[in-house]
């Protein structure tokens, strides 16, 4: 099949060697995946019986759905960055994939009927839902290529917490099944192939007949339009061929990430230039790229077991490549967020008090107010001595891990010069988890060994994005994208592990919910004395803190030791988001929110707004948790989860917002 | 505000659903007690014993599905976050919680007295762990006299289902649990499912080991190692996925498959104590000789 595809005359001169390799090692290495499968256990003939429904019914189906998926994503690929005029856009980076995946996990859970009539209609919903969301968010920005990636990769972290929160919340036993699905292209019949290749081959003839609109695309608008594109039209049709492609894909063997970003960058090395050579060029890559990845992970397994679902084999491919590819987007774009305007002048430390008063009050509302056997109860008196053990730390705990995400995101902003910087988006909380997978693999397992790893994680993390901060040229946009390509390389690791579904992955998930459930008075003391610890110093470097932001050169000559500084401020902030992390699990999107709040409430000078993060990260925390015991009664949800359902949606009016502002 | 019913009333109401050989929630020696754990649960309703709380009794009907649990029994809410403020308010004098809680226990001895087990463990058989789980909740709960009695039944039905199915022993069997129309989840001997093969005779065609659990899913095609073997299908089975199978050409190319020896069994707990163990020899048994009777 890739075989025909590569052969049709299309290699440009000087690259043919390349594809021929591309296409010999696809296909050695399947012909290594049919002669090492184990030897069956069966008398002679039924064995060739069953070597021979092995091979045509699941072996040969799935390299050849691999080659479909493949191409399919490809051309979506190609035709999302032509259509954009975005080269990292593709199905993962928009958000498409997630909202596919969503819509299929909402479905399954809640409506079985719908999943029944159509998969691939209830996936085609999520994916246009997802990409109308992304598109809307960075309309105003006239979709700019980062604006439009920075606002699907929020969109996907949200429909992943999502996802999360409604497998969770009916029990846990289905995850790691739900990982491999969401993925695997394991396959015992043609079902998917017979599926999408009348879709391939129906998207690649109008993407044919698009050819021109597509080429006119690549100009720019008014040039589009005096050549007499109905542009609105054509991308339209575009867009929506693409998402239907990457739906289908989606709905037939779960989220495959990357390739589509991955295949038409390819094509563009192999020389491919024009629309016509891409349109054969990118599916044609994506193939050959999921057909080596898929053998891969099966001749990297033992026995029948893959290594890991392929999906999150190409995750592990996609955050490299998105930093690498990072570098043909056209610079100088006008910074997304600006900082949030301020309501009349800076306010003084002193107006501190009344937030503080507030948080008081939520806190004593969180401790006495909740629910027992007959519905709502105030607890007074004896019941709330009885219950004072159990709320009282989780509260603290929960009030902890907020403050300290508060200030690990306001020094995280500070020290980027950038207003979405966060552990989430800067990938420091993923991060935390690779060293938590480490640390249970390595370290015999032990509430430190835990703390530690998370610790090491963030920090090398954090580490890794100031050193590319550091670089010349990463403007704000291109640091949070790296940052987030960082996540979801971290994420694609943390989830092959828990794919495992052994104890180890069983502690990953308990640390990726977050739940506050079980906090008892070493959480609590772990996250108050952190906050002592970890909050105290900062407030003696509010200078460095308000001098960072104005970049290295003015720092530099104002006698700030700036290198010192920085990694001195990003070892605290890692640590701060390794206890928080440990507290309420990596996603909240609270170290995110918090700093906003407190600019939006009036803190604009270091200290003010330091301390107002801690105070507001604390306090969304401990309404976050407070409805996480409450909503789904006697059932609990973990916290972090959903403060992120919290967060994720202000994250998305602020991206709107700073829109709005700019454009 | 829980145990607020009058005294004279609860007697009278417990001797009348007695009577009609219905259990309550109650206090076996008067003794209020709570768990956390499923094992746990099914062996105190089979033991006649229903604790006060016990958690995720939705999915637990579903599952798990006998022993029936009285309507009066609190749900504490999903198993990895137990519900301690709602335990807290049922009031148990002793909260009885597995190996899988470690984590939780700190907590719930703030309310009670805690007593642990250890069915599943890596390197453990679950079965006689069942057993001296059986044991010692009779034990501690003045009742071991119809714990011996319940584990010599559990061991005689056994027994006597093993001399039933010898006609059937020539052939193993792979219990399965289905994730998609394109995975399964299988049992290996160091799970209860195999402990319970083992002690019909039944040879489980399933022989690498799965550390006492399932396997993380693993593709269908795998199927084609077992030829010989009957499939036995534990519930949930996913929506939709037997339609798809049904239309599957590799699976109704399994020689399982076109001779007959695909088995539809009820739900059971993967991770049950005696009571699951025998509801799945009793499903298993009744499944195997209806599939020998079809074929004559």
């Amino acid at each position: 099949m890739a075989e025909a595809i590569a052969s049709t005359g299309l290699p440009p001169r000087g690259h043919r060697s390349a594809w021929l390799l591309a296409v010999l090692a696809a296909a050695l290495l399947f012909a290594t995946v049919v002669a090492t499968r184990p030897p069956l256990q069966a008398s002679p003939e039924l064995a060739s019986t069953l070597e021979s429904i092995l091979l045509w019914h699941s072996l040969v189906p799935r390299a050849v759905t691999a080659l479909l998926s493949g191409a399919a994503l490809g051309l979506a690929g190609m035709l999302l960055q032509r259509v954009l005029r975005n080269p990292i856009a593709d199905a993962s980076t928009l958000g498409i994939a997630s909202g596919a995946q969503l819509a299929l996990t909402v479905a399954t859970a809640y409506a079985p009927a719908l999943m029944a009539f159509s998969g691939e209609g209830v996936a085609f919903a999520g994916a246009i839902a997802a990409v109308v969301l992304v598109l809307g968010l960075s309309w105003r920005h006239r979709l700019d290529p980062m604006t439009v990636i920075l606002s699907g990769m929020v969109v996907s972290l949200i429909c992943a917490a999502a996802s999360a929160v409604v497998i969770l919340a009916r029990g846990e036993y289905v995850l790691s099944l739900f990982i491999w699905g969401a993925g695997s292209l394991n396959q015992q019949s043609w079902d998917a192939a017979l599926a999408l290749a009348p879709r391939l081959a129906l998207s690649a003839i109008l993407a044919a007949l698009l050819l021109r609109p597509l080429a006119l695309l690549g100009l720019d608008d008014d040039m589009a339009r005096s050549l007499g594109l109905a542009l609105h039209g054509a991308r339209l049709a575009v867009l929506g061929l693409a998402v239907w492609l990457a739906a289908s894909v989606t709905a037939q063997v779960g989220v495959i990430g990357f390739v589509g970003l991955a295949a038409p960058a390819l094509a563009r090395e192999f020389g491919a230039r024009t629309p016509r050579r891409m349109l054969l060029a990118a599916p044609a890559l994506g193939a050959l790229l999921l057909s080596i990845t898929d053998s891969a992970v099966q001749l990297l397994g033992s026995g029948f077991n893959d290594l890991a679902p392929t999906g999150a084999a190409t995750a592990l491919l996609g955050g490299p490549l998105l930093i690498w590819l990072m570098r043909r987007v056209p610079p100088a774009l006008p910074p997304q967020v600006a900082d949030p305007p301020f309501r009349g002048r800076a306010r003084s430390l002193g107006s501190l008090a009344p937030l503080a008063v507030i948080i008081a009050a939520i806190a004593v509302l969180g401790l006495v107010l909740g629910m027992g056997p007959d519905g709502w109860e105030l607890a007074t008196g004896q019941l709330f001595q009885e219950l004072l053990p159990f709320r009282g730390p989780r509260l603290a705990a929960a009030g902890c891990a907020g403050a300290l995400l508060g200030a690990a995101g306001c020094l995280m902003q500070r020290l980027t010069a950038n207003p979405l910087a966060g552990p989430e988006v800067l990938g420091v909380s993923a991060g935390g988890g690779v060293g938590l997978m480490l640390a249970l693999t390595f370290l015999p397992a032990s509430a430190f060994a835990m703390l530690a790893g998370i610790a090491g994680g963030s920090l090398v993390v954090l580490l890794v994005m100031l050193l590319f901060a550091a670089r010349p040229g990463v403007g704000p946009q291109r640091l949070l994208l790296a940052g987030i390509a960082m996540g979801a390389l971290c994420m694609a690791l943390v989830s092959t592990a828990l794919a495992q579904g052994d104890l180890r992955a069983y502690m990953l998930l308990v640390w990726l919910s977050g739940s506050t459930n079980r906090a008892g008075e070493l959480e609590a003391w772990t996250g108050l004395i952190a906050c002592v610890v970890l909050i105290a110093p900062v407030l003696f470097t509010v200078r460095w803190l308000d001098l960072l932001p104005l970049g290295e050169a003015a720092s530099r000559s104002l006698g700030l030791p700036v290198e010192g500084s920085r990694l001195c401020l990003a070892a605290v902030a890692a640590l701060m988001t390794a206890v928080a992390s440990l507290l309420v699990g990596p996603l909240s999107l609270i170290g995110l929110i918090a700093p906003h709040l407190a600019r939006l409430a009036g803190f604009a000078r270091a200290r003010g707004q330091l301390l107002a993060s801690v105070l507001i990260g604390g306090g969304v925390m401990i309404v976050a948790d407070w409805l996480a015991r409450l909503v789904a009664f006697p059932y609990q949800m973990p916290v972090g989860l959903f403060a992120a359902l919290i967060g994720g949606p202000y994250l998305i009016w602020q991206l709107n917002r700073g829109g709005g502002r700019n454009g | 505000m829980i145990h607020s019913t009058a005294l004279p009333t609860r007697r009278g109401a417990l001797a009348l659903l007695a009577a009609a050989g219905l259990s309550v929630p109650a206090r076996a020696g008067s003794l209020r007690v709570a768990t956390v754990d499923w094992s746990v649960l099914e062996t105190l309703l089979a033991l006649g014993v229903p604790p006060v709380a016990a958690p995720e009794l939705r999915q637990f009907r579903e599952i798990a599905v006998e022993p029936e649990v009285p309507v009066g029994v609190t749900d504490l809410g999903l198993r990895g976050t137990i519900n301690f403020e709602l335990l807290l308010m049922t009031r148990p004098q002793l909260i009885f919680s597995s190996s899988f809680y470690v984590g939780s226990e700190p907590r719930l001895r703030r309310i009670a007295p805690v007593e642990t087990f250890t069915i599943y463990a890596s390197g453990l058989l679950p079965f006689e762990p069942a057993v001296a789980m059986t044991r010692s909740i009779g034990a501690r709960l003045g009742i071991a006299e119809r714990a011996e009695r319940y584990i010599a039944e559990t061991q005689a039905e056994l027994a006597a289902l093993r001399d039933r199915l010898k006609p059937y022993a020539t052939r193993p069997v792979i219990p399965v649990n289905l994730g998609d129309a394109r995975h399964f989840r299988v049992f290996g001997d160091d799970s209860m499912f195999g402990e319970v093969l083992k002690r019909l005779g039944l040879a489980n065609a399933w022989t690498e080991h799965t550390s006492y659990s399932a396997m993380a899913p693993i593709g269908l095609e795998a199927l084609v190692r077992v030829p010989e073997a009957f499939i036995v299908l534990i519930p949930p089975v996913p929506p939709g996925a037997m339609q798809a199978l049904a239309a599957s050409a590799f699976w109704n190319a399994l020689p399982n498959l076109r001779e007959g020896r695909l088995l539809q069994i009820g739900s059971i707990n993967p991770y049950g104590g005696l009571p699951a163990a025998r509801r799945f020899a009793r499903l298993l048994a009744a499944a195997l000789i209806e599939a020998g009777a079809a074929r004559g």
